[in-house]
């Protein structure tokens, strides 16, 4: 008896190693069917894509006019451009491309747009590394550092939550800057392409601004910013981002020391937006790697202090918004939200929602998405997160000491009046067990024509 | 043969000499211009510019300044060497329009239009005209007075009202924008902005609605939050509006979109919590 049991159990063993080995493989197939759909990315079976987003993710969505017929050399193609469009013809005259070094031949409109007018293609970076190898496998290579990254970056954009959610025409703007990664002119502007434009600090600010990012307000209010904004006019760009060549260094000086375009390698606060060791073995990598960039006109002892004092700040950032967020916690395990989870919209994309309707708090809960269709104390510590704090980190790693004592001033204010809110919370909500009745708002809240028009359209 | 070829001397001579006469008479170049005398002399010369400046919102009268709002002068100085030059130039127009910082600056100077020109701008020849693509980004007189029209804000239309109108800005566009880019792309570009500003526009009215509902509901003195989040909203909508029309990221979503979110669940926010805190206080 003893013996037939023992090998039962034997024989059991083999369905979880079974369920293992199918589990797999089919987790792999469900995820590449899901990215299968209209739209890109994870969830790209619930959205359809704009017409506009064949502009700013060309390798997914661009399809050819068909409207010109014919198969066209590069001079002709310039010929015709030249009357239709002279903007990009001119543009490209003054490129390298259009003047060629000796016994070379241009780099014509059909090298990276082919020759068939009905079968065009709007250049991805894959195009581009045909000629530019070392700066395009530099490009990809930053995808290893993992987020934030130029090279990720339109990945994050697509399998955000409210990417998905939102109507597409709304979200459009996320993509403009997001195309980073799918598009080598968002930094070298067509058709010119330059590299001594990339190297300014101007280059990057179209998408390097606003209240996440304030990265040209606190890049220019900097001593280094400073000196840039009143020089900077009359320094020879053309030269390599290399010790030596410019008295003040630029976004790229830092950030593409030598010119790498592994932006982000040195990453250590991960863009403000969640509290990280600064001390680990890979960060202490990037601190070295930041030093050495110091290093070129500071002295590396001070450096390392600055870096310090980076830290020093992000810690007492994140003392005021932990304590921020587990009052908003508290809240609601308390069920004192108003509206709580149940009472507002859902967000469509997340199924597991509609049978546990839960509010989303934190990094690690996906607030970064959860900035619409929350009440209001809710919001309120998302802008503390992500504009307060993230525009206070800004400021303290590019050098921007009142910067960052304005923004620590708000997130002090932004603290003070979520604890009001939450103490009034706390009395309406115990007014109203006493009296065991809820005042229900979810009428208000789930309805409205945008909202409405956003449960259809995503 | 040779008689040919003087022929085609004489020709050419008499040509280009008819083309610099056409330059006109040698303007009134001394002395210091008054927004008359130039009147005075330009509608002989180019009655056009004359009678497109005073169909433009430029030469109504404003609060504040004696005579219209911008004259020749404002925008061109008063001395007449190089007054196109200076007037072409953007900072000519932000004096008046609210200085760089404002918004409709702002979402110009983030947009790579304005990054390049800002790079560009002391490099490129002003005495081109604002046509062809001689510049190699536009400045705001670019697209604003394209061809030196100088019937600003009706070439392009930028009078679209933020919360209603739904004038399409796209056929006014397309003569602008084509100098650069191919029809699609424009029209593309265009009719996105267009649903884009519609969605800003439906919070608006999500929002406009709730505030009309519960007007009769809510009494004055409590209304104070709610009209400070109506207005800041509709800033929120032209922050949209001008992202879109001057290509800003920045505008279209961090001063637009999400911004509107969080007007439209505060005020809704408000109207709640005031509902709950009446009917609790009736409760008691």
């Amino acid at each position: 008896m003893a013996r037939s049991g023992k090998g039962n159990h034997v024989q059991y063993v083999w369905i979880p190693v079974i369920a293992a080995l199918l589990a797999v493989p089919l987790g792999f197939m469900y995820v590449s069917w899901n990215k299968a759909g209209e739209g890109a990315g994870l969830y790209s079976r619930q959205w359809q894509p704009d017409a506009v987003f064949s502009y700013w993710n060309p390798g997914e969505f661009y399809r050819s006019v068909d409207t010109v017929q014919g198969v066209f050399s590069g001079e002709q193609c310039v010929q015709c451009h030249a009357a239709v469009t002279p903007g990009i013809v001119k543009d490209w005259r003054l490129s390298r491309h259009s003047t060629a070094a000796p016994g070379k031949k241009p780099v014509y409109c059909l090298s990276c747009h082919g020759d068939d007018h009905q079968d065009l293609h709007m250049p991805t970076p894959d195009v581009c590394a045909g000629c530019h190898a070392i700066q395009h496998s530099q490009f990809v290579d930053e995808k290893r550092y993992g987020f934030p990254s130029h090279a990720l970056a339109m990945e994050r954009a697509v399998d955000a939550r409210h990417f998905v959610d939102k109507p597409k025409p709304e979200v459009t703007s996320c993509l403009q800057c997001h195309s980073v990664a799918t598009k080598c002119d968002s930094c070298h502007t067509r058709h010119r392409f330059s590299a001594a434009e990339a190297r300014r600090s101007e280059a990057c600010i179209t998408c390097h601004s606003g209240p996440p990012h304030p990265d040209d307000e606190t890049f220019f209010a900097s001593a280094h910013g400073k000196i840039y904004r009143q020089e900077g006019e009359n320094w020879d760009w053309s030269k390599p981002l290399r010790k030596g060549n410019y008295k003040s260094p630029t976004c790229a000086y830092c950030h593409m020391a030598e010119g790498k375009h592994q932006v982000a390698d040195k990453s250590i606060w991960k863009f403000g937006i969640l509290e990280i060791n600064p001390d680990t073995s890979a960060n202490e990598v990037r601190r070295r790697a930041w030093i050495k960039v110091c290093s070129d006109c500071h002295e590396a002892g001070w450096s390392r202090d600055r870096l310090e004092e980076l830290d020093t700040e992000r810690k007492r950032a994140w003392r005021k918004l932990y304590e921020a967020e587990d009052l908003i916690k508290d809240l609601r395990s308390e069920e004192l939200l108003y509206p709580a989870a149940g009472e507002r919209p859902l967000y469509p994309v997340d199924v597991i929602e509609k049978l546990w309707p839960r509010e989303r708090i934190g990094f690690y809960e996906g607030q970064a998405s959860a900035f619409y269709n929350v009440s209001p104390i809710e919001r309120d510590y998302f802008d503390m997160w992500y504009f307060d704090n993230l525009g206070a980190y800004k400021g303290a790693a590019h050098g921007a000491p009142n910067f960052v004592t304005a923004q620590h001033q708000k997130m002090d204010q932004a603290l003070k009046s979520i604890k009001q809110q939450a103490k009034a919370l706390r009395t309406a909500g115990e007014q109203e067990r006493l009296y065991k009745e809820r005042v229900d708002p979810s009428a208000l809240w789930k309805q409205g024509e945008y909202t409405e028009y956003n449960k259809e359209h995503n | 043969m040779v008689t040919r070829l003087l022929l085609w001397c004489a020709m050419t001579l008499y040509v280009n000499a008819s083309i610099q006469a056409g330059e006109g008479p040698e303007p009134a170049t001394s002395g210091k211009l008054s927004n008359a005398s130039c009147i005075d002399c330009h509608s002989k010369t180019d009655p056009s510019v004359v009678s497109d400046w005073e169909a433009s919102a430029h030469s109504d009268s404003t609060a504040g300044k004696v005579g219209p709002r911008a004259n020749c002068v404002d925008c061109h100085g008063n001395v007449h060497a190089g007054v196109a030059e200076l007037a072409r130039k953007d900072s000519r127009c932000i004096t008046c329009h609210g200085g760089s910082d404002a918004p409709v600056n702002r979402s110009y100077f983030t947009s790579k239009h304005g990054i390049i020109f800002w790079l560009e701008k002391n490099d490129w020849d002003w005495s081109q005209p604002l046509s062809q693509a001689n510049y190699r980004s536009p400045g705001c007189s670019y697209c604003h007075m394209h061809q030196g029209k100088h019937n600003v804000g009706k070439a392009i239309i930028t009078q679209a009202s933020i919360t209603e109108d739904k004038t399409r800005v796209i056929e006014s566009m397309q003569p602008v924008c084509q100098d650069c880019h191919s029809p699609r792309y424009i029209s593309r570009l265009s009719e996105n902005g267009e649903r884009m500003l519609e969605i800003g526009r439906m919070k608006w009215r999500e929002a406009t609605n709730v505030i009309d509902r519960v007007r009769t509901e809510i009494p004055e003195a409590d209304f104070q939050v709610i009209e400070q989040l109506s207005v800041t909203m509709k800033t929120h909508l032209t922050n949209l509006r001008l992202g879109i029309a001057h290509q800003s990221p920045d505008y279209q979503w961090w001063h637009g979109q999400p911004a509107l979110d969080g007007d439209l669940l505060r005020i809704k926010g408000e109207v709640s919590r005031l509902r709950r805190e009446r009917l609790i206080r009736a409760g008691e």
